[in-house]
């Protein structure tokens, strides 16, 4: 390990410090311990989508998590051949998207698309595991942590379509089954 | 009946070792005759001046004779030593020629015997028998003739010239040889009889490292390491055993040799001494005497090493001719008659194959194929279809009954008959070392010899119709070309970068940071914003850089080597605190300046720093390494100081103006990739390529090149962006230039480079090329992906119908409704046969096939 005098020049670092406050804010991240964000914050990528591109699509084989740094994000599924939207993300709100990815590998469920220019930062599920391997302590308590959050937008994406929902596909009761 | 493959002459397994130095360069080893001969006399001519120096010039202390007689004797041994240096040179090349005579006539009956013969062979008993083993026969040859001339001569007229001085004195030096006749031969036969089983141990030994390579994922899947080891082990004793024992009879040898060599200058000074004191012999008879008595030994010497080399090279090639001592099943060229062109027409009478062990794999098959009728032959495994459609291949030999094509019996054919006129793809093709290229016209330059190849729009629609096409131009772009690879096509290039850059920019402009020499780039590397550009002669790569004294001078003259070196500094202290518990992974320095490997190197850089301006040029340099492959956007690791962007900008100008005296107006003016050739600081000729539109890089791959900047992320430049631009491009007919540097791809040893489909749909193209009437497909599909086994198929019902005959073993049976007759098999014996609809009207076997395969 190198000795704690040798400092980085400070006006060249402050990127990783950037990010690595910018993690802190999140549910996920938060309390972790500083080396786990630290590294999180050294293997995140920067990607930047103009507005109307792509971000990713149901169906494709999923591999990170996405955090917003600017702009906004339209989530959306497809359904009968219909574009349902779904959510709309800003980093002011509800600032993530795909985080099971980081558990799993499946195929996304939904798709993604930039409604502004948007800039995220993205961490991939192998870093996501490299660090956890180093870093088993802290493992249990962020896949909670994911959970958590998953569900809690699984709740705000049913209220949402609960409150769109057609006046007369409303029903309080299962309907009758003959026979 | 068959023909032998060797139409006249003694068959090659069956010539002896001298039948080649008899029968070869006769003309050369006569001249090489020539010269032993003549240089004999310049080998005793020494020893008469030896004794005339002492006996005449000495002893009459006659100056000028002394002269004479040495000058004379220098000259005779330089000259023997020029004739022995031109003996051993020529010797060699005989040798050698003959050897590759014999290997490639060896090598040639070799891949032409039947399959079974390589089946029972171990691949390892024929590589060390090709190589190594005729190496070491390679060097007997050369001498084979020579070398007891020269002896037998040297040996008779040494002898002479001492019967000439003494008789008696020469009678009793040589007595000793007699008994050397007796004690030589009988150790070398105990040798040679050890040699051969060390011929055979070797290659036992060598078939299970062969074996045990070949199978290295079966050893390490079943950690069965130890089991190969024993296997091994018992081969590595028994040739230690060998050995030992081989080497004490080898040293035998030589100590007989040397203790009869010993023997004779006993006698020598005893009788000879004894003479010489009573004046019976002078002073100068004796040192010649004794001088001759040395050099009589050598060529005696060579003699028996001679009998020696003689024997090994005798066992080692009647061991490798006996490993292929068997005929080819077919003669190669018709005898008197063109080879055939045939229709197709395939009949199959009675045919039954047995292997040796005795096993019916087929049994009384008769079967009738029309000429372009497509046949599929179906059955569950071990039915006999593979074997079938191999024997109407001719690669297997009918047991019994026959089989005939267009009215010839196949048996009669030679094999350009069938390699003219059918086709073959095995389920697991073999892909050559070489190009894309060499491999898709393998079959066909074959055939052809080089005449009647497909020409360059035929390939890239075979390509195209097995759906190697995107393949193809994916290696193409990966290409890194030098400038006599890429100046048919430059121009061709430079358009496809235009269409990027002005019709597709927008769209691209999201995926890639575009080269612009006004600009900063953030997803380029600081040597890349300083250098802007590349040198063939790699003079600017960045390891190079920091000590590069002009680049040096610049990063002082501009400010620049403090903050770089400030930035190297926070690059490697940031990574060594961070990825300390990392070091061992590579996956965590996939986005660093830093390589996995640097990092203890860096890590003691560190210790010794006191901060980030060192004296000591290697830290320097090291520091400077770092920042010059910092890229802003990819490397999170710092960021750059933003005062730094504009300084590079404005050093990378003063570096294209001053240092590789580049006129950058060019690429600041234009940007539709007109070559400035008027300018000779533009351009090629400059010796540097700057990142200008008009310039290709050929530092960079085609990819690098088309898209003339760095790409931001991997997940922008998708899918999408690439059918764009293959539209483009195919819009102005561009893709086809890609292709043909794609045919070059190199596929590496056994197609090692390409994935299993891609090696399949290049046997494919391969056969498909061709073009021959009879095409065989041995589950030729199987391996392929849904999509590419459905277009194959539909191309051989689109492009083959009623065109070629084709007999196809298909194990999927949902593809068999295209053929014209599904033949199906049950233990090896045809059980039904007739269209789709009549075997599933029928409900017979073929309906039980497909209800299994459901």
């Amino acid at each position: 390990m190198n000795s704690p005098e040798q400092n980085p020049e400070k006006g060249c670092v402050n990127q990783l410090t950037d990010i690595k406050g910018f993690l802190n804010r999140f549910y996920i991240f938060s309390g972790a311990p500083s080396g786990v964000v630290g590294l999180f914050a050294y293997l995140a990528r920067q990607e930047e989508y103009a507005k109307g591109m792509l971000i990713m699509e149901e169906g494709e084989r999923c591999d990170r998590i996405f955090l917003i740094m600017s702009g906004q994000v339209d989530i959306y599924q497809y359904h009968d051949e219909r574009r349902f939207h779904l959510q709309l993300l800003s980093c002011d709100s509800i600032n993530y998207f795909g985080e099971l990815a980081l558990l799993a590998e499946f195929n996304w469920f939904f798709s993604a698309r930039a409604w502004t220019d948007v800039i995220l930062l993205s961490i991939s599920r192998e870093a996501f595991s490299k660090v956890m391997e180093k870093y088993p302590e802290s493992y249990q308590s962020m896949v909670q942590k994911i959970i958590s959050s998953r569900i809690h937008r699984f709740v705000d994406q049913s209220s949402y379509l609960l409150d769109h929902i057609a006046p007369e596909a409303w029903q309080e009761d299962p309907p009758e089954t003959s026979g | 009946m068959k023909k032998s493959a060797v139409d006249t002459g003694t068959r090659i397994t069956e010539r002896s070792l001298f039948y080649w130095i008899l029968r070869r360069h006769r003309s050369m080893q006569l001249f090489l005759l020539l010269i032993i001969l003549v240089s004999l006399f310049f080998k005793v001519f020494p020893l008469e001046m030896q004794k005339r120096i002492i006996n005449e010039a000495i002893y009459l202390k006659d100056i000028e004779l002394l002269y004479l007689y040495c000058g004379l004797y220098i000259g005779a041994v330089t000259i023997a030593g020029l004739l022995k240096y031109a003996i051993n040179v020529l010797q060699v090349y005989i040798g050698q020629k003959i050897l590759l005579e014999m290997r490639e006539e060896l090598y040639q009956h070799v891949l032409q015997l039947p399959l079974q013969f390589y089946r029972k062979m171990q691949p390892g008993t024929v590589i060390s028998a090709m190589t190594a083993e005729l190496n070491a026969i390679g060097f007997f040859l050369g001498g084979a003739i020579a070398i007891p001339v020269t002896s037998v001569l040297t040996f008779f007229v040494f002898i002479g010239f001492m019967f000439n001085l003494n008789p008696v004195l020469a009678l009793l030096s040589i007595g000793v040889y007699p008994v050397e006749l007796f004690v030589i031969p009988y150790l070398q036969k105990k040798y040679n009889r050890l040699n051969s089983r060390r011929v055979k141990t070797t290659r036992a030994m060598a078939n299970v490292v062969n074996e045990s390579i070949s199978g290295i994922h079966e050893i390490h899947g079943n950690t069965s390491y130890s089991l190969e080891e024993k296997k091994l082990s018992s081969f590595i004793r028994q040739l230690y055993d060998l050995m030992k024992r081989l080497f004490v009879v080898k040293y035998g040898i030589k100590f007989a040799n040397n203790f009869f060599q010993s023997l004779g200058p006993f006698v020598l000074f005893l009788v000879g001494g004894y003479m010489a004191i009573n004046g019976q012999f002078t002073l100068g008879a004796l040192v010649a005497f004794l001088s001759a008595y040395e050099k009589v030994y050598d060529p005696w010497k060579e003699l028996i090493e001679y009998y020696q080399g003689y024997q090994d090279a005798q066992i080692r090639y009647r061991q490798i001719m006996a490993i292929f001592d068997l005929d080819p099943p077919h003669i190669l060229l018709p005898l008197n008659r063109d080879v055939l062109a045939l229709q197709g027409d395939i009949s199959l009478k009675n045919v039954t194959f047995t292997v040796p062990s005795g096993v019916r794999l087929l049994e009384d098959i008769s079967l009738d194929i029309k000429a372009n009728e497509q046949i599929a032959l179906v059955g569950y495994s071990g039915s006999g279809k593979s074997t079938l459609a191999l024997l109407i291949a001719q690669l297997y030999d009918v047991s019994q009954g026959n089989i005939s094509i267009d009215g010839h019996l196949i048996d009669e054919l030679c094999k350009m008959d069938m390699g003219r006129n059918v086709a073959m793809i095995a389920q697991q093709p073999f892909i050559f070392s070489g190009t894309i290229a060499e491999n898709l016209l393998y079959g066909v330059q074959a055939v052809s010899g080089g005449d009647g190849f497909p020409d360059r729009r035929r390939i890239l629609g075979v390509i195209g119709d097995v759906g190697l096409q995107d393949d193809i131009i994916r290696f193409g772009l990966q290409a890194v070309l030098s400038p006599e690879e890429c100046r048919p096509f430059r121009d061709k290039f430079l358009r496809m970068r235009e269409i990027i850059q002005t019709t597709l920019r927008a769209e691209f402009e999201q995926a890639i940071e575009f080269y612009d020499v006004t600009k900063y780039l953030y997803y380029s590397s600081i040597r890349d914003n300083l250098v802007f550009g590349d040198s063939i002669n790699r003079e600017f790569v960045v390891e190079r850089l920091p000590e590069h004294p002009r680049f040096v001078e610049l990063l002082r003259e501009l400010n620049l080597e403090k903050p770089l070196m400030t930035l190297g500094f926070a690059i490697a202290t940031q990574t060594i605190n961070l990825l300390s518990d990392f070091k061992g992974d590579e996956f965590f320095f996939r986005d660093n300046p830093m390589e996995m490997g640097e990092f203890e190197r860096y890590s003691d850089l560190l210790k010794r720093l006191k901060g980030p301006l060192p004296k000591e040029a290697e830290a320097r340099k090291l520091l400077l390494i770092l920042a010059l492959r910092f890229i802003p956007k990819k490397h999170s690791i710092v960021n750059l100081p933003s005062a730094m962007e504009e300084r590079i900008l404005n050093a990378r100008h003063y570096f294209q103006a001053n240092v590789v005296n580049v006129a950058m107006e060019h690429c600041m003016k234009q940007s539709d990739g007109t070559p400035c050739n008027k300018d000779p600081r533009c351009g090629e000729q400059s010796g540097f390529i700057p990142f200008c539109p008009s310039q290709y890089l050929y530092t960079h791959t085609l990819l690098d090149n088309i898209l003339f900047g760095a790409v931001k992320s991997e997940q922008t430049f998708d899918d999408h962006l690439r059918k764009l631009a293959s539209e483009a491009f195919e819009d102005e007919e561009l893709l086809d230039e890609v292709m043909h540097i794609g045919l070059d791809f190199e596929v590496g040893s056994k197609g090692d480079r390409l994935s299993g489909g891609q090696k399949q749909k290049l046997a494919i193209a391969r056969a498909f090329l061709k073009d021959a009437p009879i095409l065989i497909m041995d589950e030729a599909t199987a391996s392929l992906d849904d999509t590419s086994q459905a277009r194959i198929q539909g191309l051989l019902e689109r492009e083959f119908k009623g065109k070629k005959t084709i007999i196809a073993v298909i194990h999927r049976l949902d593809l068999t409704p295209a053929y014209d007759r599904i033949v199906v098999l049950k233990a090896g014996r045809i059980v039904e046969q007739g269209t789709y609809d009549e075997l599933m009207k029928r409900k017979g076997a073929f309906y039980e096939l497909t209800r299994a395969e459901s």
